[in-house]
Parts: structure tokens; sequence; C-alpha cells
């Protein structure tokens, strides 16, 4: 138990270190995918507390765009400073979530994740369809970034440090919550919700809880990508990215904390390194996450365990 | 007054797709308890093999049908088989597993399809049926209505009718008790999502000469598969059937009088107030505690 | 005033009915026996007094205030927690996290405490009371197995520790002894007793007609719904009627 966790607490540092150290090396396009990849971090992070009620949502990506677009319309058609529209991001995000739940957590299971899913759509409609506020299908423009001294975070090094300060303080947060008494009724309220609520856990509330928290940090997320990328459109926030999320999050491993951060990291990469068969790339992804859910359903992160555990096997003979 | 009539007989002929669409997710969810992600691209493979059959290498309309049916039908036997079967007490799993076909059909119909613009078919039926000058129903589309509701009778007669549409019927309505009763639950769902699958390529090749054929068609099938499905009740064929036809009538009408955006957009939020208020759909049938 | 007091209650599923108009009460520091034969309404009873059903009719009063039609963590949080039929627990966590859920009434918090750790005396305090109800229910050497891994008689001892971790005054039990061998009936039954001993009042329904005579000084029986008598386990054992209702369901008193 102690070892595992001091593993954990080295693994976590010697890759804030290699995180800090290594884009100052990169080329201007593993700059980009590395900012990109933190920022998705933060979005499996944000989905698993939601998984850890037991319910599948297929919003969290509209989540994401609801914290984008409130990012990008305050700071650019309201003059508010993005280190306030960050925030607002999360804070706006959250309370659409806190609306949505009335509706949706009426819902469990497969009702909960069609419920999901035809609500997250028909907001993305709603972006495509008023053209004012939310610019139709070409979406906003011109995105201000965030000014600070004179760095100037059109740059990809400074906007990566950015990147990588505020997600691991959300990421931080997050752990605290998962571990915590709010964390461990979550669980329960997964595992068996009537015994849950048998010794007094208003389950609504918890999965309500979960839905807001998730939502505020994805919000976080997306206001992070609409800044760097300077644009925003409701394609970003389709069913089709949602689905790389849930691939992320399941190939990974939803059983701990750390499988979906392994699962949107070595995926990332493993994209990366397919670029050149640009056609064929979701077909790899649709194989990859097949073969995990036949062969490998704890995920990637159950792989470290079975090799310590065949190791000591191989020791103890 | 004319976009209304033209309006009204276009409902009915998308009423046919919506059905064709909806029954055969209804079937598999039904009987199986998979949500089949992968609905809409059983669809896009129906239209692309009315494509490459027919339109590339000039087999006639329909021998290239029956050919569509029977390939989209052994692509579904195949889920089945090394899919579903496998995670069958474990339902996410399924569903996953049918996202992880959509990703390989999309990208197989890239591959077969090549990128550029989308595919056209010329109707292999020409003419147009004219009732009125300003009324007027080409002769595929009459073919495609027709054949829709021959499908969904033959189907109907396959399901009230046979012995082994009764134990599909069973299983749907319960599968624990319909094993306990020695209905064997493989070949039900086999048969099951082989009669989806039949659908399902028939509706693309209905549609092949109708429509822009692309990787992506199945976007839309599989959301208005879902529309239909939740508004109609979980499980209810028939209500199926008739909440594809009033959502053909919705759909069309907003679509011609406002916007294809806000149609899609009212049929999901009609879904959501089902889902909250009805959550057995319109004919679905109460479920005892 | 009875602790629990039902008055005319009636439970209705689409045409079927499930309760018709059952009226009984159960006294504070009781044990009270619930028997009937299957399909009498025993486990509907237990719904509709926890909150998991909205009785279609009639009343339930605890302490004379009535609880009727509440949420199931409404209720739990007046003091009134369940035990279910089969054996249901956490099967993933570990039987001190199981005992540390069923605290949750005492160690609920907010978020911001639980992010910035401001609930600590909260937490401590909710911990020594999983400590304690595992140590009252034997299974203090148990306490970092997962839930999973126990034998029977342990799991339903952990289902009841989860419970009493509420400090619940009215326990319902439903059936506790259900596959269990004469050993673990007679352990259970030990821990029964000592738990009503400890001021908790525990309405039980049961099949194990030895381990219900044995536990209880007062019995009540359904047949059908209704109410069919109540009385001392002598009583009830000598009834014509009882005899004859159990006769029908196959059971042997």
């Amino acid at each position: 138990m102690g070892a595992n966790k001091l593993t954990h607490v080295a693994g976590t540092a010697a890759l804030l270190i290699a995180l800090v150290i290594l884009p100052g090396h990169l080329k201007y396009h593993h700059q980009d995918f590395i900012i990109f990849l933190t920022i998705n971090v933060l979005v499996v992070v944000s989905y698993r507390l939601m998984t850890l009620t037991g319910e599948w949502s297929l919003i969290h990506i509209v989540m994401m765009g609801v914290g984008a677009y409130t990012s990008a319309l305050l700071s650019k058609n309201l003059g508010v400073s993005v280190w306030l529209s960050i925030p607002l991001a999360g804070v706006s995000a959250g309370a659409v979530a806190a609306l949505l739940s009335f509706p949706l957590f009426r819902m469990t299971q497969f009702y909960f994740l069609i419920g999901s899913f035809a609500v997250g759509e028909a907001i993305r409609l709603a972006w495509v369809y008023f053209v004012y506020p939310f610019g139709g299908s070409s979406g906003i423009n011109t995105i201000p970034s965030p000014e600070l001294f004179t760095i100037d975070f059109m740059e990809p090094i400074p906007y990566f440090y950015l990147v990588l300060a505020v997600v691991t303080l959300c990421l931080l947060i997050l752990h605290r919550i998962e571990n915590s008494r709010i964390g461990l009724t979550l669980h329960a309220v997964h595992w068996k919700s009537p015994l849950a609520e048998s010794v007094g856990v208003n389950a609504w509330k918890y999965r309500t809880l979960a839905f807001i928290i998730a939502s505020i940090f994805v919000g976080v997320a997306g206001a992070l990508k609409v800044h760097y990328l300077g644009n925003v459109t409701p394609h970003q926030f389709g069913v089709g990215t949602m689905v790389f999320v849930l691939i992320w999050v399941i190939v990974g491993g939803y059983n701990t904390f750390y499988g979906p951060i392994l699962g949107a990291i070595v995926l990332s990469i493993l994209d990366e390194a397919f670029r050149a068969f640009e056609a064929i790339r979701p077909a790899i992804y649709g194989v990859l996450l097949i073969a995990a859910i036949m062969f490998m359903p704890r995920g990637l992160e159950s792989v470290p365990g079975w090799f310590r555990e065949r190791l000591f096997r191989k020791t103890a003979e | 007054m004319e976009l209304f009539l033209q309006s009204v007989v276009n409902s009915f002929i998308q009423g046919g797709f919506f059905s064709l669409w909806a029954v055969g997710l209804v079937l598999v969810f039904g009987v199986m308890g998979v949500v089949n992600f992968a609905h809409g691209e059983l669809v896009m493979v129906g239209a692309y093999s009315i494509w490459v059959l027919h339109a590339q290498y000039g087999l006639p309309y329909i021998p290239a049908l029956c050919m569509a049916v029977l390939l989209v039908t052994t692509i579904g036997v195949l889920m089945e088989r090394f899919l579903f079967r496998p995670k069958r007490e474990d339902p996410l799993g399924g569903l996953i597993n049918s996202l992880g076909v959509l990703f390989i059909l999309q990208v197989a119909a890239h591959v077969v399809g090549g990128t550029g613009p989308a595919k056209q078919v010329a109707p292999p039926f020409s003419g147009t049926f004219v009732i009125e000058e300003f009324l007027r129903v080409p002769y595929q589309r009459l073919f495609a209505v027709a054949v829709s509701v021959a499908a969904l009778g033959l189907l109907w007669f396959f399901l009230t009718r046979t012995r082994l549409g009764w134990s599909l019927r069973a299983m749907a309505q319960d599968r624990e008790a319909a094993a306990l009763q020695g209905i064997n639950i493989n070949r039900t769902s086999m048969i099951a999502i082989g009669v989806s699958g039949a659908l399902a390529g028939l509706a693309g090749a209905l549609m092949a000469p109708m429509t822009s054929i692309h990787p992506h068609m199945g976007h839309n099938v599989i959301i208005t598969a879902f529309i239909v499905t939740i508004v109609g009740g979980i499980g209810s064929l028939s209500g199926a059937v008739l909440a594809a036809v009033l959502y053909a009538f919705l759909h069309t009408f907003v679509t011609a009088y406002i916007s294809g955006t806000v149609a899609t957009m009212s049929g999901l939020l009609i879904m959501v107030l089902v889902l909250i208020v009805k959550p057995t759909g319109i004919m679905g049938k109460r479920v005892s505690e | 005033m009875p602790l629990l007091e039902i008055s005319k209650l009636t439970k209705h599923f689409g045409g079927l009915t499930a309760l018709n108009d059952v009226s009984f009460s159960v006294d504070r520091g009781e044990i009270r026996g619930l028997i009937g034969p299957n399909g009498a309404g025993k486990s509907t009873m237990f719904k509709n007094i926890a909150g998991f059903y909205t009785p279609s009719a009639g009343d339930i009063l605890l302490d004379g205030e009535s609880i009727r039609g509440h949420a199931p963590h409404e209720i739990a949080g007046r003091g009134v927690v369940r035990t279910f039929q089969e054996t249901t627990l956490f099967q993933e966590l570990s039987v001190f996290q199981n005992a540390l859920v069923g605290c949750h009434l005492r160690a609920r918090t907010n978020i911001v405490s639980a992010v910035l750790g401001l609930d600590g005396a909260r937490q401590r305090a909710a911990r020594q009371k999983a400590a304690e109800v595992l140590e009252f229910m034997g299974l203090s050497e148990r306490r970092d197995q997962l839930a999973s891994e126990l034998p029977l008689g342990s799991q339903r001892a952990l289902a009841v520790a989860i419970a009493l971790a509420s400090s619940p005054r009215l326990l319902l039990m439903d059936e506790p002894f259900a596959g269990m061998n004469p050993e673990e009936t007679r352990q259970m039954m030990d821990l029964t007793r000592k738990v009503n001993d400890s001021g908790v009042t525990v309405v039980l329904v049961e099949h194990d007609m030895k381990a219900v005579m044995g536990l209880c000084r007062q019995i009540t029986v359904l047949n059908f719904g209704t109410l069919l008598t109540e009385g001392s386990p002598e009583e009830i054992r000598n009834d014509e009627r009882v005899v004859r209702a159990y006769l029908g369901g196959g059971h042997r008193l």
C-alpha cells in the first residue's frame, strides 16, 4: 500500500518535472499538441468524477462548449478580462448543469445516457441556429488571449505553462474531492444506490453535485482551449468528440484517478504517431476500443499492476 | 397550399424511412438490451452498397438492393456473435463495442468511396407520378414507400404469427423468464440483429438514389432513430412506427417552414420531454415494480 | 405512544392489491416479527415504511408524526433504517469504508470544507463511530478486507453494522437469517438481541420460524396483503388460521 502510494507520488512528480522542462525542446507543432493534451487530461478527469456515480453522460463535451462560448463571448463582446472569463466559464457551465439536472436526473442509466445526448445535441444545434450571439456554424473568431505584463500568451510556450498551472490546480482539487467524504459517498451512490439511500444519502443530490462539479471543471477546460485556438465552433463539441473522451476514459480505465489520464496520454501519442494515415485513424481508434473492452476491461491502468504481480510471483518463487 | 400538400406527401415517405431506421434499433434494444450506436452506419453501408454495385459496377438496382440487405445483415450477425454476445452481462460494454464498429464502418466507407464530394446515385425508376401540376411524386419515392410498408408488414406478420417471432417478443418482455422457458437466447438474439440489419440495409439501399451518400450520413439516422424510439416507447414496435410517422410530419413541416436545424432541435426536446414525463413512451407498457 | 404505528395501510400495483387496510403498531424497545407466506406483503410493507414505495392509502406514523411518502433518505434521517433481503453491500469497498458510508448522516459535509479539509473533526467522529459499530458487530479484525471477500455470516453482520452506523431508532431487517446454517443463525440471533439491548427497536421479516419465535415476544402475521393476526409466539403457533395459511404456502411452523 505504502510502496504503491510512493510510486504514484514519484510518478506524478516526474511527469510534472518533464512537462515543465519539455516544451522548450519541442517543435512548434508538438507544442500545440502538448497544450491540447494537457487540456484533454482535465476533460477526462472531470468526466471520471461524473462516472463515479455510475451515470455515463454524453453531454460532458457540450458542457465544455458552454465554458468555451461563455469565455469567448465575455472576453470578446463584453471586454471582460480573460483572467476573469476563464473562471466565469466554469461557473456558467456549472450553472447550466445545475439547471439541466432537473430534467436529466429524473432519468437513470440508459435513459440518462440518451437523455443527456439529446439535451447536449439540442444545445449544440442552438449554437448553430442562433447566429447572434453564437455566430452560427462558423462560430466565433478572433477571441482575445490573456494578457499579463509583457508575456505573450499567443505563443505556445507561455500558454502551455498557464494551462499546466491551471490544470494541475484543478486536478489537485478533483483528487481531493474524490478522496474526501464526498468521494466516498459518490462511490456509494454508484454501487448500491438503495443501500446508500437507506442510510440517509440523498442519491439525487449527489448525482447532481457530481454533474455540476464535472461541468465546472470541463467548462474551465473549454475556456482554456478557446483562448489558445482563438475560435470556437459548434462542430468542436459534437458527439464525435464525446466519443473520443469515452474512449480515453475506458481504454485508460475508469476505476482509478490515474486511468483516464493514462488513456488520454497514451492514445493521443498513438494518434500523433498515426498522423500519416489520416483517413484510417478513426478505425484504429475503433479497433483499440473494442480490443480494450474485450480483453482489458479494467483498462490500461491495470497493466502496471499485472506486471507487478507477475514480478512478485517470480521473486516469491 | 402547394408547399403544404407537398409536405404531407413527403412526410409519409419520410415516415417510412424513419420507421425502418427505428424498428431495427428497437428490436435490438428490446431483445438484446444493447444500444447499437452503429445502427446509422449500417444504413450508411446499405447506401454505399448501392453506389458500388449499381452505380459503379452496373448491377441492376433490384439485385443490388438484395445484395445490400444481405451484406448488412451479415455485418449485424457478426457484431452479435463476436461483440455483443461476449458482453451480454455488460450493457455498457456492448454499447462501447458498437461505437468501435461505428468508427470502423465509417473508415471502410472512406476507403471504398475515397474522399471528395458526397456520392449521388441516379434513380433507377425515372419519371414522376403527377397528381396535380404542383404535386409530384417521383416513382422512385413511391417504390421506396411501397417496399417500406411491405417490409414492415412482413415483420409484423413474422412477430405475431410465427413461433420464432413469438420467442423474440417473449425475450423482449423478460429475458430471464424467456431463458427459463427454454428460449434459445443466442439464436433469438441472432435473429433480432439479423432482422435489424436487414431493415437497416434495406433503408440504406432505398434511400441511396434520393440522398447524398457520405460516410457520416449515419449520424442523422441514429439521432432520428433515438428520437423515434424514445417517443414511441422503448421496446414497442407499433409505438416506433406511430412515432416515426408523427415525427416525420413534424420534421418535414418544420424543415419546410422554418429550418432543418430547428426541426431536429424540436425533435430532441420532445424526446427529452417524453423521457421526463412518460419514460415508457407514448405506446410503452407500464413496467410493474 | 408506540414508536411505529401503521394505520390502515393500502398499496396497489396497477390492479393488484399488495397490502389491504393493514394496521399494527410497534412499541419502543421491541423485537417484532413480521411473518406470513410468500406474497403476503411483508417486503412491500417494509418498502412502504422505509420510503421506497408510497402507500396508496393509510398512514405511517413514527413517534406520532407521519412519514408517509417521504424519500428514503429523509426517513433514514429520522432514524428508520432497513437492511436488504439479499446481502446488499458496497462490494468493492473495504469493510471499514462500508461502515463509514453508514455514518453518512453525521459525516455529511460540503464541497468547500471537503476540499480545504475544514471538516476534520466531523470525519474523525465518523471514523470513530464506524470503528465502534464494527467492534460491536465483531468485525474489527476484518476491517481492511473487501466486503465481497467476507463469508455470508459476516456479510450479514456488516449489513447490520452499516445500518447501525447511522444510529437508527428503528431497524427494519429483511430476512436476516436466509440461507444461514444453524451456527450462523445462532450468532446472528445473539447479535440481533445485542442490537436490541443497545436501545434499537427491531422489526424483522423472516421465514426462519425458530429464529422468529426465539427472538420476538410479539409477532404480526400477514396473509394475502391483510393482517391475519397478532400475538405471542405461543398463540401464533397454536392459531388454526396461521397454520392453514402456511400450509397453503407450503411452509411448516
